[in-house]
């Protein structure tokens, strides 16, 4: 994690963009609508927050929901501090509660389990004084997304590299005469950067054959093969000193076209880092706010699996285009 | 309604039958609507295929492309009976596919795709001329009990164990079923009739016992035996059409 000034990646903050040519795609819609969680308070004397500190720092942690954006105490009048101790996701009921306070060394009344406090700060420190109010203090660090953005690390190079071939591929297959549709997916293995190639077969297989599809079938037939080997003695060194790959996790994700509702929820199932597309597919497209259903599969709410996602705003690499209502 | 609780009880055997195999207790069953036989199944299959997307509707869905071809246009004719709600990927396999409708017990609330999360079935960025009517609560607290049953099993060989209250199977309680998330009302009197329409705004379910004998019975390969003859009774009907 770097310091945003410090940054050597050039990232445009306002309006999400890197290196002048990876557009981060998320539900910008929903962004400053409050994503409320339901948590825990307690009410103490000011005299007891030198050992209720202490106390919540040391669960912290443990919290499934992050709270570093909040404050933590809220003060009610001379006589009285209210303590947010943890969410409700992580102390389900009151007697699990008592559990957890069972021995601490300071009194405490008045515990209250439907606080309601924003998941994630807001945009705006306009909205964050507002929120402020009306749900439970919180803590202006700026706008949270910046951090997101400057936390994720970019290979430009190596981001192109892969989308011109993906590209060209693509441009190959509409120039040959098949029915075939020139969708092309890669799926770069984390770490060992091996990568995989996969196209788009409804043509001549299932009408569900689109690229993403079959590629993560792909991925899990070499990894079958790689483990039957492994187990009969037929491997070679480098197999056998291969990591388990598990689904898809960490893999980043290369496409031609956006994908649709079909391919962008077995992104999830599959659970990939990145997602990085060419063409937006304003129709059947399921990842950008503005494309179908304004699904934004990757950064839904409802599902609480997530994955990057770019579309390529950098020199046109001449995807060829299709009708933008079909799925991909 | 009687017909699709018959063909759910095909699909709650299938499931335990998974579950007795120490896969997760969801199953599917396509079924013929003209002929109203059995035309292919499907149980879940990421263990297997150690692929996260082997989900039992993709399973059915090949066993119909193998033998039919994969020409779509034979699933406007086919319904899905399916013990939980399919996810956001597989509604939208289905849809574009064309499938006549989909049947289900539970709702999925991690990742349902006909209505707990998002509603494929009638979207427009998913072939917006394919549309389907998807009808939640056939035979629901035997696909919950079935789940809970996995879950008990997961919990106890964990090698730590979360709560003494995880391990406490609940036979009991059942969430409410909140029908409008999936259902408008006129395709809820559709399905169901006049008579049951009280459910339908209390969040009920329309059967309010449970078959105990259905997810607590064992069904062996005779079971598997039995589906596999009327898929091909089904496939040599299909023939003669």
């Amino acid at each position: 994690m770097v310091k945003k000034h410090q940054n050597p990646t050039k990232i445009d903050f306002i309006h999400g963009i890197v290196e002048d040519c990876l557009w981060q795609i998320r539900d910008t819609k929903n962004v400053d609508i409050p994503d409320l969680v339901e948590a825990w308070s307690i009410d103490v004397r000011p005299k007891e927050s030198k050992s209720v500190i202490p106390f919540v720092r040391s669960i912290q942690d443990e919290d499934p929901v992050s709270f570093i954006h909040v404050k933590r105490i809220k003060k009610l009048n001379n006589d009285t501090l209210r303590v947010l101790i943890s969410s409700k996701k992580y102390i389900p009921d009151r007697t699990s509660f008592d559990d957890l306070l069972a021995g601490v060394d300071f009194q405490y009344d008045n515990i209250k389990c439907d606080n309601k406090v924003p998941r994630m700060g807001p945009s705006t420190k306009k909205l964050m004084v507002e929120w402020s109010e009306k749900f439970w203090p919180l803590v202006w660090r700026g706008n949270p997304n910046d951090q997101i953005l400057n936390d994720y690390v970019f290979d430009v190079q190596e981001i192109r590299s892969t989308l011109t071939q993906i590209a060209e591929e693509s441009r190959k297959i509409q120039g040959s005469s098949t029915e075939q549709l020139p969708i092309v997916s890669a799926f770069v293995y984390p770490n060992i950067g091996k990568v995989i190639f996969s196209k788009d077969y409804r043509h001549n297989r299932s009408p569900l054959d689109h690229s993403i599809m079959v590629g993560i079938n792909q991925v899990a037939t070499e990894e079958q093969g790689r483990r039957d080997r492994v187990q009969n003695g037929t491997a070679s060194e480098e197999e056998k000193s291969q990591k388990e790959t598990y689904l898809c996790l960490d893999f980043d994700v290369y496409t031609t076209h956006e994908p649709c509702s079909m391919c962008s929820m077995a992104l999830i199932h599959s659970r990939v880092k990145r997602c990085i597309f060419v063409n937006p597919m304003p129709v059947s497209g399921s990842l950008k706010p503005d494309s179908g259903d304004s699904y934004c599969m990757h950064s839904n709410r409802d599902l609480n699996s997530k994955y990057e996602v770019f579309q390529w705003v950098g020199d046109n690499l001449q995807v060829p285009d299709i009708d933008s209502a079909l799925c991909c | 309604m009687s017909q699709d609780v018959t063909h759910m009880r095909t699909a709650v055997k299938l499931a335990k039958y998974a579950l007795d195999h120490s896969e997760t207790p969801v199953a599917c069953i396509f079924v013929h609507a003209k002929l109203n036989k059995v035309i292919a199944y499907g149980m879940n299959g990421t263990n297997v295929s150690i692929s996260g997307i082997s989900h039992a509707e993709f399973m059915g869905v090949k066993q119909i492309q193998d033998k039919y071809g994969t020409d779509p246009s034979i699933f406007s004719e086919i319904v899905l009976y399916v013990t939980v709600e399919p996810c956001i990927m597989c509604a939208s396999a289905l849809k574009q596919l064309g499938i006549k409708k989909v049947v289900f017990g539970c709702g999925n609330e991690r990742f349902g795709g006909n209505g707990s999360i998002l509603s494929i079935q009638n979207d427009t960025s998913t072939v917006r001329s394919n549309k389907f009517v998807s009808v939640p609560g056939i035979l629901r607290k035997e696909a919950i009990m079935l789940l809970r049953y996995f879950y008990v099993r997961e919990n106890d060989r964990a090698p730590k164990p979360r709560t003494k209250k995880n391990r406490k199977l609940d036979r009991e309680t059942f969430p409410p079923l909140q029908w409008d998330k999936y259902l408008s009302h006129e395709e809820f009197l559709e399905e169901f009739g006049k008579e049951h329409e009280n459910s339908f705004s209390l969040n009920q379910d329309v059967y309010d016992s449970i078959e105990w004998d259905l997810i607590d019975s064992n069904y062996g390969d005779d079971f598997m035996v039995d589906l596999q003859k009327e898929i091909e009774l089904t496939e040599t009907a299909l023939k003669n059409i």
